[in-house]
């Protein structure tokens, strides 16, 4: 009832008339990026922060999420009408998207996917809803050793399920940590690593480090081959016939099921859901070789679960501020750009701002479910604008939003810098995830363990003392080690069924 | 590619070298508990540790990485080189030429050379894209974007 209540209160605040703008705004920019080449959600994000700082932080944090849930629309389109996944949570969608195009059902396609993404998002935000009280009570008992603990077993979470490597995605991890050391000291308040530079002294900022590691890097790539334009698959009637909507409820409410659970596990990628989405279609089919030939329920369901996983991926920095993918740890870098820390306390101090953009997630859905379906014209006009064009205005863009962080060109030229270092890191096949995600918990991290070590006066004895952090910090230490007892266990196998030979 | 790897491992033990050595010079410990230097030093001595052990795996047979090249070819790397170069020499022209000046000169060659589009599609995206920009940070955002230092564009209102 209470969560009702706050829910209300909440609309209230997201119905206002700038917010329902800045919702809109959102989605729809959310939607471009997800349909354009070459800009993730993650660089997105961060590339539009800087529109954000003459807003109220209510209005900027609906406008940052739309986009992000936005992106997760815009993704399907490319993937359905191009065969290329905009964002790769959206990557096997093109199996059964885009062999319905080819069959001229794209339209119909399009649809059950926005229908889905909407439906998904919806239960994962009454998931949020629900979620909110009895996850904030209980981390509103933790402290600073807890709240170590906790961060330690988010990060390991995502170090594990970060890439093909464990030491690559550790060395990332790291990587991010001694990024966040830069500047002045958290507890003490001494420079470090700031090589007597001004620039340096609050930090090095996130939104140029994150804004060259993923929307310059990318950029880089795709400068390598000729900048060409694409192909795009011919429209059809948007409208589904009552077969295609009756396949396509079971893989609906699975999708929204499986995405609202993975996306509530620190380092489960959207890609995850959408994938698990896919394998429990096929699983549950009477037809499971007819996947990939044009089969509904392999739109539907992945849909569902990336866009469910997108607004799932929100409760833990809702409730407990640990941010569960690099987007939602760019968007709460976000909030701390506004003053905010997510988290219990959101919901604490700044209930309107909690709750309101809570609500804004409702009408976010419906301003995407709308737009999508009608505008999808101007979408796939979108699409076949060259890219050699659109990259010189991304560029400048990019330029422009690293500049207006703390208007320094030092920052743009932090940017190409860090562009270069993730050009060179995809090269090497280093996942990037990890580095946002520790630069961005890494100074609260410190903070947490150098305020507890405080409190015991420098004894280590008090993660100890803590029932709650030493069940956190186990279940890190079995997260990160087990992936080393797995390569043990095959070599031996290997060697014994080399001598058995 | 292996010798790629290898030469990549060890930037990463020499970038972890630098850590530990810089953070060396900071308080390590005090009275009430970690100093500065608490976490810099174990990061820099993790991150050298997992450098040591990712070299040891892709100089093993086994850890062999797949071929194929690090940097792209001729044409590719030109492309690429363009980008950067014309991304810094804007950053560095700001202050001079003004944001405007320098923006429209990174988007006319941006547009012109690795876009390859075609002139008057380039002179419109460059003008617009350069004039739009500035006005919508500019006025909108409130953003304080550099003016040309250079008298002549400065009386222009560049």
């Amino acid at each position: 009832m209470e969560a009702l209540q706050n829910l209300l209160m909440g609309f209230t605040v997201a119905l206002a008339p700038q917010n329902l703008l800045f919702a809109f705004l959102g989605s729809v920019l959310g939607t471009a990026i997800g349909v354009l080449p070459g800009v993730g959600p993650v660089a997105g994000v961060a590339m539009l922060i800087p529109l954000t700082f003459q807003m109220s932080p209510t209005g900027a944090i609906i406008m940052l999420t739309a986009l992000f849930y936005g992106t997760q629309y815009g993704g399907t389109i490319t993937s359905i009408l191009l065969n290329v996944p905009g964002e790769a949570a959206s990557a096997i969608t093109c199996l059964d998207g885009y062999a319905m195009a080819k069959q001229g059902r794209a339209g119909v396609a399009l649809s059950i996917a926005a229908i889905g993404s909407f439906v998904g998002g919806t239960i994962a935000t009454i998931a949020l809803v629900l979620a909110a009280g009895p996850l904030t009570r209980m981390a509103l008992q933790f402290g600073p050793v807890e709240f170590f603990a906790l961060i330690v077993l988010g990060l390991s979470l995502l170090m594990g399920l970060a890439g093909k490597s464990m030491v690559k995605a550790l060395m990332m991890g790291i990587f991010g940590l001694i990024l966040a050391m830069v500047g002045m000291d958290p507890v003490r308040g001494l420079p470090r690593f700031t090589f007597g530079r001004m620039e340096f002294m609050d930090g090095i900022g996130f939104v140029p480090v994150i804004m060259g590691l993923f929307g310059l890097a990318e950029i880089l790539v795709n400068t390598e081959e000729k900048l060409t334009s694409v192909s795009v698959a011919k429209m059809s009637s948007l409208v589904p016939g009552k077969k295609e909507i009756g396949d396509s409820v079971g893989p609906i409410l699975r999708g929204s099921v499986i995405g609202t659970l993975l996306g509530l596990v620190p380092g489960m990628t959207g890609s995850a859901s959408s994938f698990l989405s896919y394998i429990a279609e096929k699983k549950v089919s009477k037809y499971p070789d007819r996947f990939g030939t044009g089969m509904i329920e392999g739109v539907a369901g992945p849909e569902t679960a990336n866009n469910a996983h997108a607004n799932g991926a929100l409760i833990p920095l809702f409730t407990l501020g640990i941010p569960a993918s690099p987007t939602v740890a760019v968007i709460m870098g976000a909030f701390m750009m506004h003053g905010l820390i997510p988290g219990p306390f959101l919901f604490k101090e700044h209930a309107d701002v909690a709750w309101g953009v809570i609500a804004s997630f409702y009408v976010g859905n419906v301003i995407l479910l709308i737009l999508n379906l009608p505008l999808i014209g101007i979408w796939v006009k979108i699409l076949k604008i060259p890219y050699g064009l659109l990259f010189a205005v991304i560029v400048a863009f990019m330029m422009v939003g690293a500049y207006s962080v703390s208007n320094s060109t030092f920052d743009i030229l932090v940017m190409v810098l860090f562009g270069i270092v993730g050009y060179l890191l995809r090269k090497l096949d280093f996942p990037l995830a990890p580095i946002v995600l520790t630069l961005i918990l890494g100074p609260l991290m410190e903070r947490s363990l150098r305020t507890a070590l405080d409190m015991s006066q420098g004894d280590f004895g008090i993660i100890f003392e803590s029932p709650i952090a030493v069940v956190l910090l186990s279940l890190a230490a079995v997260i990160l080690v087990a992936p080393a007892f797995r390569f043990f266990r095959k070599k031996t196998e290997t060697l014994s069924g080399e001598e058995g030979a | 590619m292996q010798r790629i790897h290898q030469g990549a491992a060890l930037c990463f033990v020499a970038f972890s070298v630098f850590v530990v050595w810089e953070a060396w010079n900071l308080e390590y410990y005090t009275p009430l508990g970690p100093g500065p230097g608490f976490f810099p030093l174990w990061l820099g001595a993790v991150m050298g540790g997992l450098s040591v052990l990712w070299l040891a795996q892709v100089s093993s047979r086994r850890g062999r990485p797949k071929e194929g090249a690090l940097l792209p070819e001729r044409d590719g790397r030109v492309r690429l080189l363009s980008v950067l170069g014309s991304m810094v020499a804007a950053t560095l022209l700001m202050d001079v030429l003004g944001f405007q000046s320098a923006m429209f000169l990174l988007l006319l060659f941006l547009l012109l050379i690795p876009g390859r589009q075609r002139l008057w599609l380039t002179l419109v995206v460059a003008l617009l894209g350069s004039v739009g920009i500035y006005h919508l940070f500019g006025s909108y955002l409130d953003v304080q974007l550099p003016k040309a230092s250079l008298s002549l564009l400065a009386r222009l209102g560049l």
